[in-house]
């Protein structure tokens, strides 16, 4: 990567010598103000991280926010709506939304926890079957946007209810809990993983989050389908004279919006060591909140991978810091909410093209 | 007729930078006459009459009703001085009532202060019964053919008690009967001592209704004529001025074999949409190497049938046969389109033909992105170099690729455009308006460009309003009236009275 920082990358077009250089050399003060703006949600989680080191209490001397457990306990926490918010950039990035999110993981973690303990099915089959529930779930939102031309909020809105029904009637309306072991109603012992570390100190589903979200950053830097994407958010029209395959490419945004979903879900399912229906009520909001810090616009056309994965871990890191300082938990929403807003407000200040 | 003015409009200026979009003109409109305002495109007619309705405040010249000088802050003053505009695109709420409609913004109240619907219902009614309108004023004006819907809008301004009615291109729109229908109404309110200012660009109409008729040519009066008196040739010269000067030389190759071969082509939409004119038969070849122009009036169908051609018109049962080189030819969209060497050139560059907010670059390569990736992959290199030879090929004047196109000039936006079909390598360039809000200096660029292509073995399909732009390309041109072939005039024969004589003339034999 040529750039200096992997946030700016989906958003910069291929050829950017002279944004480096302004970078290197801040004569140029509108150079200084676009890249701030570029980079503002990596700012925004650089000072933050600051501000809770700086208002980390602190055991024995050492400063608990910046101990590994803690950092491995904000990433671990971050990973589920991190891995959902990868998929509702790819989404919004169309001028699309996508609320069945958080329904859709809770249908996964039911599946999961149903298919392993009740079915008896492997680790392989059943990982398998729910993310193929998962995209099915989406691409069939995403057919029904792209062919009956009905908003996508209404669709998304319609699968939230029809995804968390489904769960309720799979798992006959009760969390499913997972016990391990090589007995009948009992699930391969490797699925409690999911709730691990690597040598003790990286989480396993955060390892997760931070390939999935690498891995977007790279398609959505480098391959055709992501011009497409920006093509349809910036010019849906103009896109389809392009001879963009504008339906295709609606289909498959929300195919990996269902998928990520479904993948969201299992790592819950892993995690909590059950399956509830209920699982994943709001994630929706939580995901949009991270896209929207990580400055992508709802409006769809610009925005970047590395602002969203910026914008989970700067909610991640906000929670965290507020609970280790026994903020009362009603007061840490009114803060992200502030957040929220902050986050828009800049974005509102970005110069703009006449 | 009586000699009384309504209004008086003197020695009327109006400056856009440097550019007099009109200069010194004047005008009167006098109780009970329809006054026709008739010339080419960019002739200063909407800056006219954007002065006379308020819309346009600050100008040179003084406006006079009832020979008394007024000077409007903005429309609203000019209505209450009881002038009313009827604008092309209607200003109505498709999802209120027709009452709702005609009184919106001062509803009558009740002593309580809600909306006196029954008195609101009773004046609607009263008004299009005046027009002869059996409409229902409950009816949702959504759910109303375009005729029906400007009935309403001269409902709204009969109820504005205007004395001056200004009609833009009030027929542009319409269907024969509601033509017919909507030219009892312009008798009726002659008879009652409203002043017409009517703008059209059908002669037929003109000849048929108009008491008076100002022809505007580049932002001054060109001629004031009786209609009665005056030809259709002598209105049609004083539009058009002395013979066009070419923008540059001829010496073009010879055409080769015929590629586009449109027989009988017809769409019979299954929702037909206000507005449009779908092609109803259309003939028309294009030989390679040949830039053939298609003209006609507004609503003949030109942008129907090119988007038609490239796959991305309205839906419909389709009739008629086309073929590209040997083989039949009938797209499913545009990327079919492209796939068979189709490119085309959309009317509304900023609306369908860029994204504005994104960068030159990508831009240019988005509809040849296949030919730029292995596996999925865009190939950097390859794309940045294909982005430079094209913005040099077309010269393209843009600080850097990766700025966004909105920072550019119009006429260095529509080269992007271009540059962005040429890269697909086209058989058939299909253009709509191309040179439209460009400036002088990028036209001359885009005709040589064009030139440049023909001579390459290009075949190119040219629409355009501009009539001494398609004299200057065109090797022939075909003339579309209401969506069918009237005419196709080779070079030698086309002029631009021939070319709207065309246009208007089988007007005549139809609306009768």
């Amino acid at each position: 990567m040529n750039s200096p920082n992997p946030t700016t990358v989906a958003a910069s077009p291929p050829e950017t010598p002279p944004r480096r250089r302004a970078i290197r050399l801040p004569k140029d003060r509108q150079a200084i103000v676009d890249n701030f703006f570029r980079f503002q949600s990596l700012f925004g989680l650089v000072a933050v991280f600051l501000i809770a080191i700086a208002v980390s209490p602190s055991r024995n001397g050492e400063n608990v926010f910046l101990s590994s457990g803690n950092l491995a306990n904000i990433v671990r926490a971050v990973s589920e709506i991190g891995i959902i918010a990868v998929g509702m950039t790819f989404v919004i990035l169309i001028g699309g939304i996508d609320l069945s999110v958080g329904a859709v993981l809770g249908l996964a973690a039911v599946g999961s926890a149903t298919l392993m303990v009740d079915s008896g099915l492997g680790i392989v089959p059943t990982v398998l079957i729910v993310l193929f529930i998962g995209t099915a779930f989406g691409a069939t939102q995403g057919a029904i946007v792209a062919r009956l031309g009905i908003q996508s909020f209404i669709v998304t809105l319609a699968g939230l209810q029809a995804a968390r029904g489904i769960a309720r009637m799979w798992s006959g309306g009760l969390g499913i809990p997972i016990a391990y072991g090589e007995g009948p109603q009992e699930a391969p012992e490797a699925f409690s993983l999911l709730s691990g570390s690597i040598n003790g100190v990286l989480p396993v589903p955060a390892l997760i989050f931070l390939a999935i979200g690498v891995g977007a950053l790279l398609v959505l830097r480098s391959t055709a389908f992501a011009r497409h994407v920006y093509a349809i958010g910036g010019n849906e029209k103009a896109a389809r004279l392009s001879g963009v395959p504008v339906r295709r490419v609606r289909v498959t945004v929300f195919a990996i919006s269902g998928l990520l979903a479904a993948l969201a879900g299992i790592i819950h399912a892993g995690q909590l060591n059950q399956g509830s229906p209920n699982d994943g009520a709001g994630y929706e909001l939580d995901a949009i909140a991270a896209v929207v810090i990580g400055g992508t616009s709802l409006a769809g056309g610009s925005g970047s991978m590395g602002g969203t994965i910026a914008g989970a871990l700067l909610l991640g890191i906000l929670n965290n810091i507020l609970a280790l300082n026994n903020i009362d938990a009603n007061v840490q929403l009114v803060v992200k909410g502030l957040v929220i807003v902050a986050a828009a407000a800049l974005q509102r200040l970005r110069p703009r093209i006449a | 007729m009586t000699d009384r003015p309504l209004v008086r409009m003197t020695g009327i200026g109006k400056r856009f930078g440097g550019v007099h979009a009109c200069r010194d003109i004047d005008l009167t409109v006098t109780a009970g006459e329809v006054h026709a305002l008739l010339g080419e495109n960019g002739a200063g007619k909407s800056t006219l009459i954007n002065v006379l309705s308020g819309v346009i405040t600050e100008h040179d010249g003084t406006i006079e009703v009832d020979g008394e000088p007024v000077s409007f802050a903005g429309p609203a003053d000019a209505q209450r001085a009881g002038i009313a505009t009827i604008h092309q695109e209607l200003d109505l709420v498709a999802g209120l009532s027709i009452a709702e409609n005609m009184f919106l913004g001062r509803e009558p109240r009740t002593r309580l202060g809600t909306v006196d619907i029954r008195r609101m219902r009773r004046q609607a009614e009263a008004h299009l019964r005046t027009l002869g309108a059996d409409l229902d004023p409950r009816r949702l004006v959504g759910s109303l053919r375009v005729g029906e819907q400007q009935l309403v809008e001269i409902g709204r301004a009969l109820s504005l008690r205007a004395r001056v009615l200004i009609m833009d291109e009030p027929t542009a729109a319409l269907a024969d009967a509601e033509v017919e229908r909507l030219f009892a109404t312009i008798t009726e309110l002659r008879r009652a001592g409203v002043g017409i200012v009517y703008i059209s660009h059908r002669m037929a109409e003109i000849e048929l209704i108009a008491d008076r008729v100002t022809v505007l040519r580049n932002g001054t009066v060109a001629g004031s004529v009786d209609p009665r008196v005056a030809s259709r040739d002598d209105i049609i010269q004083l539009m058009v001025g002395r013979s066009v000067d070419a923008l540059f030389g001829e010496g073009r190759n010879e055409p080769g074999a015929v590629l586009l071969d449109v027989r009988g082509l017809a769409v019979t939409p299954r929702r037909p949409v206000p507005g449009r004119t779908e092609p109803a038969g259309v003939d028309l070849t294009v030989r390679s190497g040949e830039i053939v122009g298609l003209a006609g009036l507004m609503g003949a169908g030109r942008t129907e049938l090119l988007e038609t051609l490239f796959g991305a018109g309205g839906s419909g049962r389709r009739a008629g046969q086309v073929t590209i080189g040997d083989r039949p030819y009938r797209p499913s969209g545009p990327r079919a389109a492209l796939a068979r060497g189709v490119a085309f050139v959309p009317e509304d560059r900023r609306g369908a033909g860029l994204m504005l907010e994104h960068s030159v670059a990508d831009n240019v390569v988005l509809s040849a992105l296949s030919s730029l990736t292995t596996l999925g992959l865009v190939r950097r290199p390859l794309l940045r170099r294909t982005v430079a030879e094209q913005l040099t090929t077309l010269a393209v004047k843009a600080a850097s690729p990766s700025i966004p196109v909105a920072t550019l000039s119009g006429g260095n936006q529509q080269k992007i455009v271009f540059a962005k079909q040429l890269l697909m390598r086209p058989r058939l360039l299909l253009l709509d308006e191309p040179t439209r809000g460009v400036d002088i200096g990028a036209k001359a660029e885009i005709y040589h460009l064009l030139h440049r292509l023909a001579d390459s073995g290009m075949a190119i399909l040219l629409a355009s309003s501009e009539l001494p732009e398609l004299l200057s390309l065109c090797d022939r041109v075909v003339v579309l009236h209401r969506g069918r072939t009237v005419a196709v005039l080779p070079r030698a024969s086309a002029t631009q009275q021939a070319i709207l004589a065309a246009a208007n003339g089988d007007d005549v034999k139809e609306s009768r």
